[in-house]
């Protein structure tokens, strides 16, 4: 158990940044390295994310990642993971905020990914002491430390209503600056997003962007940000893939809106998903990934 | 020495007909009637319907000691079948009918208290048997056309009475008499499901099975039901195998005659027993009465897991094997799988007005009651949306049954030629030998298992379903394009 601290507010190795929210956690228990809890950038969104919603997380927190910057986020099923997937490939540190205590993994299936995060001089956190089972209540509050720790709050994909929003709330009473990737205006996995953007967040829709606000918040990057440019890569000449990006959906639909067969949809399909250029939802609905 | 007659008649035990001498004896002592040689309640109850049916046929029951005897006797007899023949020998032990009625036949028949007979389960069983062993049978009238099969002597009587004459001349023999397949379904009038239709096809073709995922009111169940309108015509031999089921287990075989192959959706409330066949006498469950048909499991998850698990035999051999203390019983089960689920508990899932409040791990549970060695005898899982509504102005102009029927008897004859069996029971050398991919071919599936992490089965089924592909495209190689279609229908990750 080595690797366990705990950082008692008021010491010189408690987290400044925290000092500066409205309701600081008196103690933070961990796992890892302490050091990995400077400033960083809050990567959030929804757990029932669309594939789109999934890859943007972990392409964008592989971008941020790589530049030298800690990703903070929950632990939860979806964007949660994908943002500590996305810079652990590029062995970058991430920071993990859980509801429960930081030895308790919840989720179950995240166990593996948390040890990860450790090893990697990542840290896993909490407010709460060794050993706290999960209540429903716990996440709002711990919301408030993902935001503390983070200079900016990403939000990649967000429904409405959306437990994404009590982050985005705690970030402006902590005076962090919100980001937002907006989404299709059909996409009821984007309402969310949409509306902080219209409400005021900055989006998102480049590594420039990101860079831009991250280097004014956060100082330079590492490295020169990897100047790809669009989260969605090259314009197309593929009609499939075109009417994917534009809306996703099923084979039928895509055939009835390009008036073809549906074979040749399914099967055009089946190639962009080995080419990752799409994956398919469990419900059976195709949606574009962020090309690498 | 006193009167004695034997008649013939049979039992059955599952499917098969096993022969059983009835044995009369009209002897002196006080009268009585008894029936020895492990007769059921049902064979027992035969004492009261026989004496009533010959006092009504204007016979006269001997007031004797009559002993019947069931042999062999270490067999157990059920049913109300023995009736007839304990009736006719009774009569011909007396002399009251010609002895000649009895030889060489087989007597099997309920009798009603006013005489008349009437049928069993199983009729087509007993014919079947007296067929190939080239005995007459004796039945009732009311199912001669049921049991109309080529080569068989076939005796319809209305009653007891009719043998006041000997026996009624034989039925004219009729060759297997099939009118045009009229199916109550029709794939033309499904609109905006293509691409369910294709995967639907496609394992019709091969003999795949399939999941269908999609919320309720998608049309799952409709779907489903139009599947044995695609399948190819039944042979002479598959009718009689499959109606056999069907006749011993009390159902109405004439559908199944007349070339309609059966469509069984059992409710997910069935037991083990109902789903592959047990009970005392075993009597064939679902999967054997959907025997060269389709087997629909609706809302699949919901179905008992020991139900599920129990599927893996008739899944892999075609074959249900029941041991019972009685011995071992085969029921034929080859079916094509059709299964249904929701996308989750709720159904919801996917849903623009988002209404689905289920988690990812209430998901994954939903997801994993099916259960791994099930999912793996499942080649093809295809999603079913809601059509969009613009869709159902199109309902009837969809492509016709009898067409898509046609496709799928072609890709099924092509499969045959190679001569390897179902394509959806190849495996290993062979299915990689039948699929002859080029390198170019083979490449492209080495990065598809090692990018999707494809098992050994996931490799096979995938392999399956692309070589039905071709052969629906008329190609003798498997090629990308069969390969990327067939991606799409293995279940997301």
């Amino acid at each position: 158990m080595e690797d366990r601290f705990e950082l008692v507010r008021g010491t010189a190795d408690y987290p400044e940044i925290l000092e500066m929210t409205p309701s600081p956690p008196a103690v933070l228990y961990g796992r890892g390295d302490p050091a990995g809890l400077r400033p960083g950038l809050a990567i959030i969104g929804a757990r029932r994310a669309t594939p789109t919603g999934i890859d943007v997380t972990s392409t964008l927190a592989s971008w941020a990642a790589s530049a030298g910057y800690v990703i903070v986020s929950g632990g939860a099923y979806g964007c949660d993971q994908a943002a500590h997937r996305g810079a652990l490939s590029v062995l970058g540190v991430t920071v993990a905020v859980l509801g429960c205590g930081a030895d308790v993994a919840y989720p179950a299936s995240a166990r593996a990914l948390f040890d990860e995060i450790v090893m990697g001089h990542g840290v896993v956190v909490s407010e709460h002491p060794w050993g706290t089972r999960p209540q429903p209540w716990m996440f709002r509050k711990r919301n408030r430390i993902i935001a503390g720790l983070a200079a900016a709050v990403l939000v990649v994909e967000a429904g409405l209503p959306s437990g994404t929003f009590s982050t985005a709330d705690a970030a402006l009473a902590a005076g962090r600056t919100v980001l937002a990737v907006p989404g299709s205006v059909l996409s009821p996995h984007s309402r969310g997003s949409n509306r902080l953007i219209r409400e005021g967040a900055i989006p998102v829709t480049d590594a420039s962007d990101l860079r831009d606000e991250l280097a004014g918040l956060l100082g330079p990057p590492r490295d020169a940000l990897t100047p790809c440019e669009h989260v969605g890569g090259e314009r197309s000449r593929d009609p499939v893939l075109s009417a994917i990006r534009a809306t996703p959906g099923r084979p039928d639909d895509v055939a009835r809106d390009l008036g073809t067969d549906v074979v040749s949809v399914i099967r055009a399909l089946g190639r962009l998903e080995r080419e990752n250029l799409v994956a398919r939802h469990y419900d059976g609905t195709y949606h574009a990934t962020a090309p690498r | 020495m006193s009167p004695q007659c034997t008649v013939r008649t049979g039992t059955l035990v599952g499917v098969q007909t096993v022969p059983v001498d009835v044995e009369v004896e009209v002897g002196p002592g006080l009268p009585s009637f008894t029936i020895v040689g492990l007769a059921d309640t049902a064979v027992q109850e035969a004492r009261e319907r026989v004496r009533a049916a010959i006092r009504a046929a204007g016979f006269d029951m001997p007031n004797a000691r009559v002993v019947v005897n069931l042999a062999p006797g270490p067999l157990r007899k059920h049913g109300t079948g023995f009736d007839l023949p304990i009736a006719v020998g009774l009569l011909a032990a007396t002399r009251q009918i010609p002895h000649s009625v009895r030889t060489g036949s087989t007597a099997v028949g309920e009798l009603s208290l006013d005489g008349t007979l009437r049928p069993v389960p199983g009729m087509l069983a007993f014919a079947m048997w007296c067929r190939d062993t080239e005995t007459t049978l004796i039945g009732p009238d009311v199912v001669a056309t049921n049991v109309a099969i080529p080569g068989l002597d076939y005796r319809a009587i209305r009653g007891l009475a009719t043998l006041k004459n000997g026996l009624p001349a034989p039925a004219p023999e009729s060759a297997l008499t099939r009118g045009e397949r009229a199916e109550e379904c029709d794939f033309a009038d499904v609109a905006g499901q293509d691409g369910v239709i294709r995967a639907l096809t496609t394992a019709a073709a091969g003999g795949h099975n399939v999941l269908l995922v999609g919320p309720p009111g998608s049309g799952k169940t409709m779907l489903a039901r139009r599947v044995p309108s695609i399948l190819p015509n039944l042979s002479d031999e598959e009718i009689l195998d499959t109606a056999l089921v069907h006749s011993v287990s009390g159902h109405d075989e004439s559908h199944v005659l007349a070339g309609q192959r059966p469509f069984r959706a059992p409710h997910h409330s069935a037991s083990v027993a109902g789903l592959i066949g047990g009970g005392s006498p075993p009597r064939p469950g679902e999967v054997s009465l959907a025997h060269n048909g389709v087997l629909f499991l609706d809302e699949m998850p919901e179905f008992g897991p020991a139900a599920l698990q129990s599927l893996r035999q008739p899944l892999e051999d075609g074959v249900v094997s029941l041991i019972r203390a009685e011995g071992r019983l085969r029921f034929p089960a080859r079916f094509s799988l059709i299964g249904a689920a929701n996308p989750c508990p709720c159904g919801y899932l996917g849903e623009p007005s988002g209404r689905c409040t289920c988690t990812p791990s209430i998901i994954q549970r939903y997801r994993g009651r099916i259960g791994g060695p099930v999912l793996d005898r499942i080649d093809m899982q295809c999603h079913v949306g809601r059509p969009d509504p613009k869709e159902l102005v199109n309902a009837g102009k969809g492509t016709p049954s009898a067409v898509l029927r046609d496709i799928v008897q072609a890709a099924r004859e092509r499969a045959d030629a190679r001569g390897l069996g179902p394509t959806a029971r190849l495996a290993g050398a062979t299915l990689i030998s039948a699929c002859s991919m080029c390198d170019a071919t083979l490449r492209e599936l080495q990065h598809l298992a090692r990018a999707q992490m494809l098992t050994g089965r996931g490799v096979t089924r995938l392999l399956r379903v692309a070589r039905t592909l071709a052969d629906l495209d008329d190609a003798d190689t498997v090629g990308l394009d069969q390969l990327h279609e067939a991606m799409s229908y293995r279940e997301p990750a």
